[in-house]
């Protein structure tokens, strides 16, 4: 076990050692520094902290996807263009285990992000504007609320770097993948919107009707018909293994010819 | 889940007189095209042993089966006993690899890529990676990043991650592609004593005959898929005994050639170029100099591997 984690302590250094890793964090911090910062010096005061906390974390959860997505998206294909995916697969490595340290690598750094973005914007809001126990969204305390939406927003994270990793991985090409997640991040909530419309049974089986948890917080329910949390969950859940078995699968019997 | 590499069975282990490589039957079909059809070949230990064709013969494919990033599609590849297809794990132990360029991560320092690769695999020491540093003769630029490495040093590095684990098979896929007269010579003389010295079995594979000639023990043909011969390169024995072929740079060359035209001068290129074994050509250079012409250089021709190359495919032109 200790040597599968070298692999990963490989692939975190791949991350880390890179300048863009660091200027995507500055970037999340000084936007998410800026909100706070301005409405505290424009507000004459008396404002609870969960209301630039919430835009804080609308704009952290967007940023942190994307750029989880951007580093999944490069981290099969950036080795195939790169050329440097020969010399990674020929140790005494199985293929599948080497996938697996790429994508533990990037659910860490996933989980760092939004861990840390989370801590950030809770203390940056606590301190500019003081702790407030009392707000309340809907029946749940504020702090609840916000805690299961980064936990839920980061069960969709996972979904949409596992669908960028799988495009990468399928056809080596990191901007199909991040275009692609992207895409569907950002104009899933929109189709389901209209679809929620129609009224067909299979609508509901659909991948991105089922992507945003959050409105299930506090007992709320989703657009679309016959759906609640568990549903969602195990559609999403249904998804994920078709997409993990597609991209061990393609990645351990492809021929290495670039 | 990483079970360690178990030792290779008994039955295997360390035959100093088995081949290291055993290809048997290997066929790459692509399509209904057959990229490599039906080779069988076997790499002796020990030896500089030359892969050798024109481009688009099948040398990179077959050099990606022996690694383990194309899959045969029939037969077999043993490396020291272990076939490259069932056990891959336990036979890319024993492998070293430069497959084309030594392409590493840019964004690294040369030392940060050597970590990542000594980290693959269990037993290589900080120690160990300082020696192969040392060796190649990277110190200085070691903790530079690799994408102000000229290609040379690039090249440097990617020996030094294909040694880095003592492998008793290193495969080099067209090194000098891109080296200077200077590095081309320096791989080779460093290929030379890895085999000598280290004992390990060097695999080659190259377009350049005239290399190929300088640097194997012994070469390995192919040509559109196929295997058409293997032979021993001898080295500078053969100038002795058979006739060569002999330019002489004399002035008046004209002249010159009446005076041996028994002998079969003809002139070519300004210069008198005749058949004649070793004697004979000291016989002429004392007639040519005892009637007063001036000879200025004696230059044998052997018939090199690529005029037997020619010869051997059907004159099929290479690079």
């Amino acid at each position: 076990m200790s040597d599968f984690w070298q692999l990963v302590t490989n692939e975190n250094m791949k991350i880390y050692r890179r300048p863009r890793t660091w200027i995507m964090l500055g970037v999340l911090l000084a936007i998410t520094a800026a909100v706070p910062i301005s409405i505290f010096a424009f507000e004459e005061g008396g404002l609870s902290m969960w209301m630039p906390f919430q835009v804080n974390t609308s704009m952290s959860v967007v940023l942190v996807t994307v750029f989880a997505v951007v580093l999944s998206a490069e981290s099969v294909a950036g080795e195939f263009s790169s050329g440097t995916i020969k010399l990674l697969l020929i140790r005494p490595w199985s293929r599948s285990k080497l996938l697996l340290s790429k994508y533990i690598a990037l659910l860490l750094f996933a989980l760092l992000f939004m861990v840390g973005m989370l801590a950030w914007n809770l203390g940056l809001n606590a301190l500019l504007f003081g702790y407030d126990g009392s707000n309340e969204m809907g029946s749940l305390s504020a702090l609840n609320y916000f805690l299961q939406t980064y936990l839920f927003e980061f069960i969709t994270l996972v979904v949409i770097v596992t669908i960028s990793f799988l495009i990468s991985t399928v056809f080596r090409s990191g901007g199909l993948a991040i275009g692609l997640s992207i895409f569907l991040l950002l104009i899933g909530s929109a189709i389901s919107g209209m679809l929620s419309l129609l009224d067909y049974a299979w609508v509901k089986y659909l991948l991105f009707v089922n992507l945003d948890l959050t409105t299930y917080i506090g007992g709320g329910s989703s657009m679309i018909e016959g759906t609640s949390l568990g549903f969602s969950l195990a559609v999403l859940a249904a998804y994920y293994v078709v997409f993990v078995v597609i991209t061990w699968i393609v990645f351990s019997k492809r021929d290495v010819a670039a | 889940m990483a079970e360690p590499i178990q030792a290779p069975p008994a039955q295997h282990a360390g035959r100093e007189d088995e081949p290291v490589v055993q290809m048997r039957g290997v066929t790459k079909r692509i399509g209904k095209r057959k990229l490599i059809d039906n080779l069988t070949l076997d790499v002796p230990a020990g030896e500089v042993f030359g892969f050798l064709g024109p481009n688009g013969a099948g040398k990179t494919t077959t050099i990606r089966m022996m690694v383990g990033l194309m899959r045969l599609s029939e037969g077999e590849i043993i490396i020291r006993g272990q076939s490259i297809s069932t056990a891959y794990e336990q036979a890319i132990r024993h492998v070293g690899a430069i497959v084309e360029n030594p392409e590493m991560y840019k964004y690294l320092t040369g030392y940060q890529n050597l970590l990542h690769f000594a980290r693959m695999i269990p037993g290589i020491s900080r120690q160990r990676i300082e020696e192969v540093v040392e060796l190649v003769g990277l110190k200085a630029r070691i903790h530079d990043k690799v994408k102000t490495y000229s290609l040379g040093m690039r090249q440097r590095l990617g020996v030094a991650q294909a040694i880095m684990h003592k492998p008793s098979l290193l495969i080099l896929d067209e090194p000098t592609n891109g080296l200077d007269p200077a590095g081309i010579r320096e791989l080779r003389d460093y290929l030379r004593l890895l085999a000598r010295n280290e004992g390990i079995t060097v695999f080659v594979s190259s377009h350049l005959l005239s290399e190929m000639e300088l640097m194997c023990d012994r070469v390995a043909i192919i040509q559109n898929g196929r295997l058409v011969d293997v032979r021993p390169i001898a080295r500078g024995t053969d100038a002795h005994a058979a006739a060569v072929t002999v330019l002489l740079d004399v002035d008046r060359a004209d002249e010159a050639r009446q005076l041996l035209a028994e002998a079969g001068a003809i002139i070519e290129g300004g210069l008198l170029r005749l058949e004649a074994d070793r004697e004979t050509v000291a016989n002429i250079n004392a007639r040519l100099v005892g009637a007063g012409f001036k000879v200025y250089g004696i230059r044998t021709q052997a018939k090199s591997l690529e005029d037997q190359f020619l010869e051997m495919t059907g004159g099929e032109r290479i690079v």
